[in-house]
């Protein structure tokens, strides 16, 4: 399996002191689009590169999910970040960002259809075309479905990694919140994707909200979640984990409590 | 049988013709979580006004880390004010939208000092002439003047001169 291994943290610029402090880190993971593409890298994740410390860039406005053709200029902004970092993998979801000239500001579901199927896997043929490095596909949390959905999740995920030969990157935070919202089992979702595919996985905290759980990035990993990780290593454990975090940071040593608890869960060597 | 094979897969339904194709679902749906349109026929309207909210809340999150003075100046009522002026408004990027809100609130004399002070330091060390087309570094040494904020800009360093006065 090519990519990280161990317990790897989502680098922002606003915990770098934090990350940079942590003494046995195997990986970073760092937002595409914000770092530019002719580099310089942050001076904090050159430290970390210099380090040994790998990087797993993370694209999150590509839109491989858009029926129209992926743009080639985001493709090649990722593709520039994959070597400064001399990164081995990249990631991306399986969501679409923008349609008919606007933006939607954040990640959007895609209908689970054999067209978006089709749509998704020619814009992942096309990025895979350019990047220097293999790329993990995430799913993403969904608060709605399509009206008209064909297939169910598993088989929409299987169907599309099957055909564009992408690794998963299973976000077991986006598992719990979609099982949770559409009042079902998180565990038959598991059961059913082909998690020897999984590249690795992303935890995250959430919050409740008008009935609704949200997959914010802005609290702890809540018991469910951290209980739902072990779900997922006890059939098979994925080579890395991954702790994100985006706001209404903790002080460090509720970080530190939270990455020691996913590695205990995850069988990880502790990176604190 | 894997359940997850390809060959369990079903088939395309029969084409329905009050279907439209991919791209145009993909638009209506977009527009009508952020720019207002009527939502497209079929989805379950209250998880689409969860989404619509969610999707505010994020942008008023990236808007609050290019604006946190602007943020910090409108607490406890940041993300209501935010969410009022950025509903059915589509996205344009936190910088713009920041400035395009602290803009309003000026004109409207609802400008904190602390924004008034924040957007007088943009207003130094970025050109932005108008809505739609991204801000650009000023290149000559320049000066921003909001309500009483004043601040200069030389060789790309900001220095707020004077803060707005604060309310009493």
């Amino acid at each position: 399996m090519t990519g990280p291994v161990g317990l790897g943290i989502g680098w922002r610029p606003e915990i770098a002191g934090f990350v940079a402090g942590l003494p046995g880190l195997p990986f970073v993971e760092v937002i595409a689009e914000s770092v530019p593409a002719a580099g310089p890298l942050p001076a904090e994740l050159t430290a970390l590169r210099e380090r040994g410390v790998a990087v797993v860039p993370h694209g999150v406005r590509l839109s491989l999910g858009g029926a129209e053709p992926v743009d080639p200029a985001r493709v090649a902004h990722l593709a520039a970040v994959a070597e400064l970092t001399d990164a081995a993998l990249v990631s991306e979801h399986i969501a679409f960002v923008r349609a008919g000239g606007l933006e939607a500001g954040h990640l959007l579901p895609l209908p689970r259809s054999r067209e978006a199927v089709t749509a998704v896997c020619a814009n992942v043929a096309r990025a895979q075309a350019e990047l220097p490095v293999p790329v993990a596909l995430e799913p993403v949390a969904a608060l709605f479905d399509w009206p008209d959905d064909e297939l169910d999740e598993a088989a929409f995920l299987t169907e599309i990694l099957d055909r564009t030969g992408a690794h998963l990157l299973l976000d077991i935070a986006n598992v719990y919140a979609n099982a949770r919202n559409r009042g079902a089992d998180p565990l038959d979702l598991l059961d059913r994707l082909p998690l020897e595919r999984v590249a690795y996985a992303h935890v995250a905290g959430g919050a409740e909200q008008d009935g609704y759980y949200h997959d914010t990035h802005t609290s702890p990993v809540s018991p469910p979640v951290l209980d739902l990780v072990g779900e997922l290593c006890t059939r098979h454990r994925p080579p890395a984990l991954l702790l994100e975090r985006d706001g209404n940071y903790p002080p460090a040593a509720a970080l530190r409590a939270e990455l020691d608890a996913l590695a205990a869960v995850g069988g990880l060597p502790v990176v604190t | 049988m894997n359940p997850a094979s390809p060959a369990n897969v079903p088939a395309t339904r029969p084409t329905d013709p009050t279907v439209t194709t991919l791209a145009a679902r993909q638009a209506a749906l977009v527009a009508a979580l952020v720019a207002g349109a009527p939502p497209p026929p079929g989805f379950a309207p209250e998880a689409l006004a969860a989404t619509r909210t969610a999707l505010l809340r994020k942008r008023a999150g990236e808007t609050a880390r290019y604006w946190p003075l602007l943020a910090t100046g409108l607490h406890p009522r940041w993300l209501e004010v935010f969410q009022h002026w950025a509903a059915g408004r589509p996205p344009a990027g936190a910088l713009c939208e920041g400035w395009e809100l602290a803009r309003q609130l000026q004109r409207a004399g609802e400008l904190p000092p602390l924004g008034a002070d924040e957007l007088a330091c943009w207003q130094a060390g970025y050109h932005y002439p108008e809505p739609g087309r991204p801000p650009r570094p000023r290149r000559l040494p320049s000066w921003g003047r909001v309500g009483g904020a004043v601040a200069i800009q030389f060789a790309g360093r900001v220095r707020l001169l004077r803060s707005a006065r604060r309310r009493t």
